[in-house]
């Protein structure tokens, strides 16, 4: 619709934020920490995107990364472990102009929350979903994460681990009604940016795994892939991400990807020499539950008031 | 020369019958000679007459549609057969009824005619008793008459009003209900809000002597927040509401609301003035709900919108306010157009008000004041005046075509800007008593009337704005038809038939002087059709007549000359079809004259290159590969010159992991993207800058060399360095 006069001049007025009006505290992370670098990402969209911090919601579970929430001035709710999708779900559903966020990591999403992690990508309700993977569990101090690498060798898994890493992208893609799966680096700032911005953007359950670094459990862990930048695919198409100069100079192993192309999606992946970074899958056709069910109906305090007694008379004796 | 070809020449030139063999066709009830086929308009299934329906996904369905409809549920089974030929009598009875002017509802006419169908008939009443209970669709059955275009459009307009009216009341009670709320919140957040009286009436049915309401207050009021609300924002929601609630432009649900407004009107002026009278209170209507928006989000601050609003409005509405509102509609008849009606149409159209305005005509060759033939003059200028506005939405078809333009029927009522609908009846009363939709579709086929729409919203050049694709046979000067009929030995003949002006004109009375009968002993091989006599350039050699082949009341081929006026009439109506056809885009005289142009220069390279073909190859074509390859790769920046001496960090591929800042935070610091940057190299030692550089996750920073020569351990530290070089 055409945007009339008045909203262009109160666009005009529009409050202006910087970054600091979106930094909380200092990060209680470890120095090198990758987290520091999707919380810079993630506040330089809010204030690109000048996201009013009173109508921004982050909401995490239990983890290193889970402490995200703190270190933004927005509304924060660091909830219980691997219950951080049923949470946002519901501030999304009974408050559908804020801008949900969700910040999970490898086990709050993958291990213990991983029921809800499956129906959050059925319901596709529009929440930004960043899933920090550092392939173990740092707060409890290395501990091994369904993403650590066979034989990670860590407090529960003195001989190394016995199975094999679950693949968060493998099984997003084999969710119905998935409609946004990227992955990003938190060692491309550029490129996390570039995704995550567009996962802002896209309207729906947009899932960014990001891989991320952890220098006190886990130091070597991406050491091979961040020493060859070849090791490094990254993905582009004319209905995704473009590439700029500076990372095409750098990053040369380039892939054009189809983000509605399901089954290269699953394919790229499976990567394991290469990781890849991009956008794997993108499809804005999908319903979001929370418009699917919306009846337009007003919801005033009659309505509310009637629905309730009609609830509460069901008990009466 | 031919005594009768003298006689036809005459008769050609002067419109006089010198001879008794030219006789005058009054009476004779001729109509051109395609008409055969379409006696009785009532025994054929097309889309007259229409329904008006009341709900439903379309504003207008055909009759014949909705008995499809009601066909395709019914009718199957052994008996499926039987069913389809008695509902289908029934159709025929409904149109029958209809074609004389009954009127009323689908529902109430299956009604009135099934009855007297189904009277001594079991098996009929079965047939149409089964149908009936599947119709489920229901509106006004109307016909193709003087009244359709009032009618249809007027029914489109007005439920093109009450969505937007639905959508309306639905943003309204939202806003009317937050606003509502924030004043309720002010209320319980103030002190009488927490009074022990409030506090108990609000508490409902229960033990009330069980607890102290007055000590609640009390607690309440001291631990209630000591910020008070505005005053000046309780006043705005109050005004806001206010606004709101006593709107007229939609109906409301308020048993004391004043009445609607109409905006359905008879004339330009009334139209205009009511738009005039009611600006300022549309002006405080678009300016409550953008204020509303505001408050309702919490986002009205009095110190930047205060002024904003102060001065809403004084520019007028724009697109976007004016579409919240209700569109106005004139339906006026072109021969009430008097000068100062149209002055006032003119100010509709050039303003770019939100006014549809239908303007009906019902003849279209009307003869000028001044007795001069200008058939179709009136009624054109009205549709190219509005197009040369540029922004209006114009639409012109006869009666008989609205169906079929009904999707961009509702464009122009969609359309922000003003709309103009002229439409041809075909309800011309010197027609001969042919029906209305027969003489719609001929005057669509001579191109008197041709059908067009122009919708400035669909792109910014003609190819996406003007489309003539309703009429028949658009590439062609005249639409020809196949026209069938036995000779005098009972042999089948078939011919091509051009309907022309000349046929259009043929069936009415008042221009029948222009129009003689040769008897058929006279026929001759002098007597050519029009066609070809329109095809001369100009009068010709004189050894010929134009002749039109038309058919009598018993369906017997007659042959009828007509003078020179009509030729010349028929001439600048088809000149005025072809500057349609350019504007639409077929035979386009500039894109013909590009296209002579460049296929002249590519005939002239062919040329030159099979000239040089006969010479030896002398280089080999490049291979298209690499270019290709080339275009994919990303363009490269070019780097900034760095001296190898200097020190730096690569911002941009920072990943903000805090290890420089945290070893040495007047060294490094972080720029507005929280990304590092050396903000003084000079308030560390190189060692540091060094092993900062040995520290960093992603091996970003680069120390260079040494400033202070005198520092210890440089060779080692060089070394070391040399590495983030």
């Amino acid at each position: 619709m055409k945007s009339s006069a008045t909203d262009c001049l109160l666009d005009l007025y529009d409050e202006q934020h910087e970054l600091e009006d979106y930094q909380s505290g200092v990060p209680r992370w470890c120095t090198g920490c990758g987290d520091n670098a999707i919380l810079t990402a993630v506040q330089r969209l809010c204030r690109d995107e000048a996201l009013r911090p009173e109508k921004t919601v982050f909401v995490s579970g239990i983890g290193c990364s889970s402490r995200f929430p703190h270190y933004m001035k927005t509304y924060g709710f660091h909830g219980i472990h691997g219950r951080a999708f049923p949470v946002a779900e519901g501030v999304k559903m009974a408050r559908p102009d804020l801008t949900v966020f969700v910040n999970t990591g490898d086990g709050d999403c993958c291990s213990i929350g991983a029921a809800h992690w499956i129906h959050a990508i059925r319901y596709n309700m529009n929440l930004t979903v960043f899933l920090h993977d550092n392939r173990i569990y740092g707060l409890t101090k290395k501990q091994a994460s369904p993403t650590s690498p066979i034989g990670t060798k860590s407090n529960t898994t003195p001989r190394g681990s016995y199975l094999d890493a679950l693949n968060p992208l493998s099984v997003t893609l084999g969710v119905a009604n998935a409609s946004f799966v990227a992955q990003a680096v938190d060692w491309i700032p550029e490129s996390l940016f570039e995704i995550v911005k567009a996962a802002y953007h896209h309207k729906g359950m947009s899932f960014v795994r990001v891989l991320q670094r952890c220098p006190e459990w886990l130091p070597n862990s991406f050491e091979p892939w961040m020493q060859d930048p070849d090791r490094i695919q990254l993905l582009h198409h004319e209905n995704s991400l473009q590439l700029s100069a500076g990372l095409s100079k750098v990053y040369k192993n380039q892939l054009q990807h189809d983000p509605l192309d399901m089954n290269r999606a699953r394919e790229i992946a499976s990567s394991e020499d290469v990781i890849p970074v991009g956008i794997l899958y993108q499809n804005r056709d999908i319903p979001r539950y929370e418009e699917t069910r919306q009846t337009g109906v007003l919801r005033t305090t009659e309505t509310i008031r009637k629905g309730f007694d009609a609830e509460l008379d069901k008990y009466t004796v | 020369m031919d005594a009768d070809l003298q006689a036809h020449i005459a008769f050609y030139l002067t419109g006089k019958r010198h001879s008794p063999n030219l006789l005058a066709i009054d009476g004779l009830k001729l109509q051109p000679a395609l008409f055969a086929g379409y006696r009785d308009l009532t025994r054929l299934r097309y889309d007259f007459p229409l329904v008006l329906v009341k709900e439903g996904p379309a504003a207008v369905e055909p009759l014949s549609g909705l008995i499809d409809a009601i066909l395709d549920k019914v009718a199957r089974g052994d008996d499926g057969e039987r069913i389809r030929k008695h509902v289908l009598r029934l159709e025929q009875e409904i149109r029958t009824r209809v074609a004389k002017g009954t009127s009323g509802t689908f529902s109430t006419l299956w009604d009135a005619a099934a009855p007297a169908l189904a009277k001594d008939n079991k098996l009929m009443a079965e047939s149409l008793s089964r149908a009936r209970a599947n119709l489920k669709v229901d509106g006004d059955v109307i016909d193709c008459d003087a009244s359709l275009p009032y009618h249809l459009l007027g029914h489109a307009w007005a439920i093109t009003q009450t969505q937007r009216a639905k959508k309306f009341a639905k943003d309204i009670n939202r806003l009317v209900q937050k606003l509502s709320d924030i004043i309720k919140a002010d209320f319980v957040n103030s002190d009488a809000g927490k009074s022990a009286e409030n506090l108990r009436a609000s508490f409902g049915n229960g033990p009330m002597d069980s607890f102290d309401f007055a000590a609640m207050s009390r607690i309440l009021v001291k631990a209630s927040a000591k910020k008070k609300p505005a005053k000046s924002r309780q006043k705005r929601v109050q005004n806001l509401l206010a606004v709101l609630q006593s709107q007229r432009f939609f109906p409301t649900s308020s048993a004391t609301a004043e009445a609607p407004y109409s905006f359905a009107f008879d004339s330009c002026n009334d139209a205009l003035k009511a738009y005039r009278e009611r600006l300022p209170k549309a002006i405080e209507l678009a300016r409550a709900i953008a204020m509303a928006e505001l408050e309702v989000r919490g986002e009205y601050s009095e110190v930047k919108h205060d002024a904003l609003f102060e001065s809403f409005g004084q520019n007028g509405l724009d697109e976007a306010e004016l579409a919240l509102l209700p569109d106005y509609l004139v339906r006026i008849n072109a021969t009430s157009l008097s000068g100062a009606e149209q002055s006032k149409l003119n100010e509709i159209l050039a303003i770019d008000l939100p006014i549809k305005v239908v303007v009906q005509t019902d003849d279209v060759i009307e003869e000028s004041p001044v007795g001069h033939l200008a058939f179709a003059l009136r009624s054109r200028q009205l549709a190219s005046m509005a197009m040369g506005i540029n922004d209006v939405f114009v639409l012109q078809s006869p009666a008989a075509s609205l169906y079929q333009l009904r999707e961009q029927i509702q464009r122009g009522l969609d359309y922000t800007g003003p709309a103009l609908f002229s439409v041809f009846s075909g309800a011309t009363k010197t027609s001969g008593g042919l029906p209305p939709y027969l003489i719609g579709a001929a005057a669509l086929e001579s191109r008197v009337f041709p059908a067009f729409t122009f919708d400035p919203s669909a792109g910014r050049d003609w190819a996406s704005r003007f489309c003539l694709a309703t009429n028949p046979q658009a590439e062609e000067d005249w639409p020809l038809r196949e026209f069938a009929y036995e000779d005098e030995k009972n042999q089948a003949v078939a011919q091509q038939l051009p309907f022309t002006l000349i046929d259009f004109v043929a069936c009415d009375t008042r221009y029948s002087k222009h129009f003689s009968l040769i008897p058929r002993t006279h026929w001759n091989d002098t007597l050519v059709p029009v066609e070809t006599a329109l095809a001369q350039p100009g009068r010709g050699s004189l050894d010929s007549v134009p002749c039109l082949t038309m058919v009598d009341g018993e369906d017997r081929l007659q042959k009828v000359i007509v003078d020179e006026k009509l030729i010349r009439e028929a001439r600048r109506c088809r000149s005025m079809w072809n500057s349609l056809q350019e504007l639409g885009g077929i035979h386009n005289s500039h894109a013909e004259k590009l296209l002579a142009s460049e296929r002249l220069r590519w005939e002239e390279k062919l040329a030159a290159a099979s000239a040089s073909a006969a010479k030896p190859a002398a280089e080999p074509v490049a291979s298209v590969a690499a270019p290709v390859a080339a275009a994919e790769a990303a363009p490269v920046e070019p780097e900034a010159e760095r001296s190898p001496d200097e020190a730096y960090i690569e911002t941009a591929r920072c990943s903000t992991c805090n290890e420089c800042v945290q070893f040495n935070n007047k060294m490094f610091a972080y720029d507005g993207n929280q990304q590092a940057y050396i903000a003084d190299v000079n308030a560390g030692t190189y060692a540091q800058l060094v092993e900062a550089a040995e520290n960093c996750q992603v091996s970003i920073i680069h120390p260079g060399k040494p400033r202070n020569p005198n520092e210890p351990g440089l060779e080692e530290l060089i070394k070391r360095a040399e590495l983030f070089a």
